[in-house]
């Protein structure tokens, strides 16, 4: 247990040292809550009950799809892999240590944003603040088990760079967190529930923690480690 | 002296192309032993299927003892520092770090991270890395290359004081001076098969007389062959001199290690 731990905790330290998690963990989205923050509540005053909510997604969705996957590829892509096969570390380590480390990051952000916006914009906070974080909590862990596949698919940072935004354009834009998803076609608003964030958005909005907002999500993480976890055979028999 | 290797009738193959086409050969506990070849020969290959790190098609491999790794093209995370790695390995490996080891080879000194080491530091810090479980075999694959004078020199003595401490070295290469300076016993791969296995003086007894002269006069260069290099190199300048030839340069070499390998096949084929 120990090793597991210290591994975790150097992978923590090596997130914060890593300039590109600092830039899709914090500065990138900080930035957009910034700027959009002001232009959602100035064009739709209403938005600011859910400011909150709209802006963890896209927080999230950014760091998991984009942040995560490169740093994954630096190892399972890389001789990095070898050496730790060859000296006795598990190659799960990586892995694990990587979405831990992520997770405590992207949740950092959140709670950042959950702080601010009520200063800033005059957003109002949830009306159930453990659910809201539980919620949080469990599209933040679908999100980066998603990230996680991607890094361990993908072979290249080009190829990862185009794959990533096919899934997290869509996962902001056709979520509902820029403008109700009732207002989009119907062929895009079908689209747009394939992407977690959509489902995510509607279990951290007040009284959204349903199973019926839930259920999806469940299913996608479930399958995605499953994914994950036969990925990581294959690369231990590679 | 009991092996701490044993290898027979290694086959390995990639698709339609056969790398490794049955190896025989044991490594004896305490001894440096050299898998020398060109690049493309299959050492690494060889070397990765002994270690377990790659499945081969046929034979057998027995390893008595402990092992520890470096491989030829090894990486760690960019951000990571020396000693973080090191406790990283030691604590999976479930052992105490040894501080005398990690001193001999200038590891604590080295704050850096990984990133932003020079090669030869990289190249120590992979060989304390595979030293972190004191192993009782230690594989090196081309331990020295990108390594300047300094560096290779540095690596040799520390190679040379783990086979003092009674470890089992086996190292692939492609230079063929420093399996000479550094081995016991040296085993030639080429073209999947070893073609000569042995002592480094019975390799000495079997190539070194082949000598390539290499002289620049002013009427350009000449290489010439040979196996009894102070008698020739008598003719050759008594000749010049005869023929009133100014000589601008003249260069002995051994050959190439491909030469060597050439003849080498040819005469166990022979």
């Amino acid at each position: 247990m120990s090793a597991f731990l210290y591994g975790v905790s150097l992978q923590w330290k090596l997130d914060i040292r890593s300039k590109s998690l600092l830039v899709t963990c914090y500065i990138v989205p900080l930035i957009f809550f910034a700027l959009m923050g002001g232009i959602f509540t100035s064009i739709t005053p209403e938005m600011k009950h859910t400011l909150i909510q709209s802006m963890v997604v896209m927080g999230v969705s950014m760091g998991a799809f984009i942040g995560l996957p490169p740093s994954l590829i630096e190892t399972y892509g890389s001789d990095i892999k070898k050496v730790y096969k060859a000296n006795g570390v598990p190659l799960y380590l990586g892995l694990v240590s990587m979405f831990i480390s992520a997770f405590v990051h992207l949740m950092i952000m959140c709670v950042i944003i959950f702080l601010i916006a009520p200063i800033a914009f005059d957003a109002t906070l949830p009306t159930n603040i453990p659910l809201f974080f539980a919620a949080l909590a469990i599209y933040i862990a679908v999100s980066l088990s998603i990230g996680s596949i991607l890094g361990l698919v993908v072979k290249n940072q080009a190829k990862l760079t185009m794959i990533a935004q096919l899934i997290f354009l869509p996962s902001i834009m056709l979520s509902g967190i820029m403008f109700p998803i009732n207002l989009l076609p119907k062929a895009l608003e079908v689209i747009g529930k394939i992407f977690p964030a959509s489902w995510g958005y509607q279990l951290i909005l007040n009284n959204g923690f349903q199973f019926k907002n839930l259920w999806y999500l469940l299913l996608v993480i479930f399958v995605a480690l499953m994914l994950c976890g036969l990925l990581l055979k294959r690369q231990k028999s590679n | 002296m009991t092996n701490a290797i044993q290898i027979s009738g290694l086959k390995k193959s990639y698709g339609n192309h056969t790398v490794l086409k049955g190896l025989n050969f044991n490594v004896k506990k305490g001894e440096i032993f050299a898998l020398l070849g060109v690049n493309g020969a299959g050492k690494t290959t060889a070397l990765e299927c002994i270690e377990g790190l790659r499945k081969y098609d046929n034979g057998n491999v027995t390893i008595n003892g402990k092992m520890g790794i470096q491989l030829q093209s090894s990486s760690l995370p960019a951000h990571i520092k020396p000693m973080e790695a090191v406790k990283l390995f030691a604590k999976w490996n479930k052992t105490q770090i040894d501080y005398s080891m990690l001193e001999a080879l200038g590891i604590n000194e080295l704050k850096k991270q990984y990133a932003e080491l020079s090669t030869g530091q990289k190249r120590r810090l992979h060989l304390a890395l595979s030293l972190i479980n004191n192993p009782d075999i230690v594989f090196l694959d081309e331990p020295t290359a990108g390594l300047d004078v300094e560096g290779r020199i540095s690596l040799h003595d520390q190679i040379r004081k783990l086979r003092a401490h009674g470890k089992t070295i086996i190292l692939a290469s492609h230079d063929m001076a420093e399996v000479e300076a550094l081995c016991d016993r040296i085993a030639i791969l080429n073209d999947g098969n070893i073609v000569f296995c042995g002592t480094a003086s019975a390799l000495t007894d079997r190539i070194s007389k082949r000598y390539a002269i290499h002289i620049k006069t002013e009427h350009g260069n000449e290489i010439f062959e040979t196996d009894k290099i102070v008698d020739m190199l008598l003719t050759l300048l008594e000749d010049l001199k005869q023929k009133n030839v100014e000589v601008l340069d003249i260069k002995v070499d051994r050959g190439t290690l491909e030469q060597h390998f050439i003849e080498i096949a040819r005469r166990t084929e022979e």
